[in-house]
């Protein structure tokens, strides 16, 4: 299904929706659950749920990064709870930022490059610039920043590593809807 | 969509980039669900973007959804090892 197109971070779905599990049920024994309300659980499953997305890529990409690092930051909401879910420093996954450093160096070489075919295509085009293609350029730019509003640490990423990371993201949280949606129905089942 | 701007909106992705941004937008499309059962093979890259927008907005409901079943549903089952580990043999 997948063909590792040089990229190591890709793995069999079946052994990420494994590791999302035991991600998953970690961090929920983690939440004292018995006591809290409808909301505050679902709260804590959620949130289990989307450290659980990210811990499962270890460290391997952009976003699963950035949502554990803006989850866990001091001051944002449920706090106490995401460090609860993370368990102690020793067990919690990668957050420094040393591969991103590299990840960047590339990213603004290929930018680069890619800047200067476009300014000798643009050279090229001249008056041919109309409004209908700076209409559609318009329209792409609005398109992609509302992506990257989507995507945890969207702002941060030039357009390659916007797409890269939008492959991963829509993988992992498909594999989060299909291991959630399996738990749903498996637990009617069982209370029937 | 008139195919005059979807060539042009195709023509300025390819010439901001390399190919791969070509085939990494094939892969998406290979993803969207929308997308994947038209014929056409002219998809401009804002339709993808905007399907692919639609598409995460969309996972993340569902994801709301079902946090909100399983509060409901789980509320009788405690997160102990025990009975984690029969949801666990049902779903594997």
């Amino acid at each position: 299904m997948w063909t590792p197109c040089g990229m190591a971070r890709m793995r069999p779905h079946s052994s990420l929706k494994q590791e999302f599990l035991k991600e998953w049920i970690k961090g929920l024994q983690r939440c004292s659950f018995p006591k809290k309300s409808i909301l505050e659980r679902k709260k804590a499953i959620k949130l289990s749920a989307d450290i659980a997305m990210a811990s499962a890529r270890n460290g391997t990409t952009c976003w699963s990064r950035a949502l554990i690092s803006s989850a866990a930051r001091d001051g944002s909401d449920n706090n106490h709870l995401v460090k609860q879910i993370l368990g102690p420093e020793s067990d919690r996954p990668a957050m420094e930022n040393k591969a991103p450093a590299r990840e960047a160096s590339v990213c603004k070489k290929i930018l680069k490059r890619s800047c200067r075919i476009r300014r000798r295509g643009r050279r090229k085009c001249g008056a041919a610039a109309a409004a209908p293609s700076s209409i559609a350029k318009h329209l792409v730019k609005k398109r992609r920043q509302i992506l990257r509003s989507l995507i945890p640490g969207g702002e941060f990423m030039n357009e390659i590593c916007l797409i890269e990371e939008t492959l991963d993201y829509i993988t992992s949280l498909r594999v989060q809807v299909d291991v959630m949606r399996s738990l749903a129905t498996a637990s009617v089942r069982g209370t029937e | 969509m008139s195919s005059r701007r979807s060539r042009q909106s195709s023509a300025s992705v390819s010439r901001i980039s390399d190919d791969q941004i070509i085939e990494l937008v094939s892969k998406l499309r290979q993803l969207l669900p929308e997308i994947r059962n038209r014929r056409s093979d002219k998809v401009s890259a804002s339709k993808v973007l905007q399907e692919t927008c639609n598409y995460i907005r969309s996972l993340h409901r569902e994801v709301d959804d079902l946090s909100e079943r399983l509060s409901r549903l789980l509320a009788t089952i405690d997160a102990d090892s025990a009975e984690a580990a029969i949801i666990r043999s049902l779903i594997m």
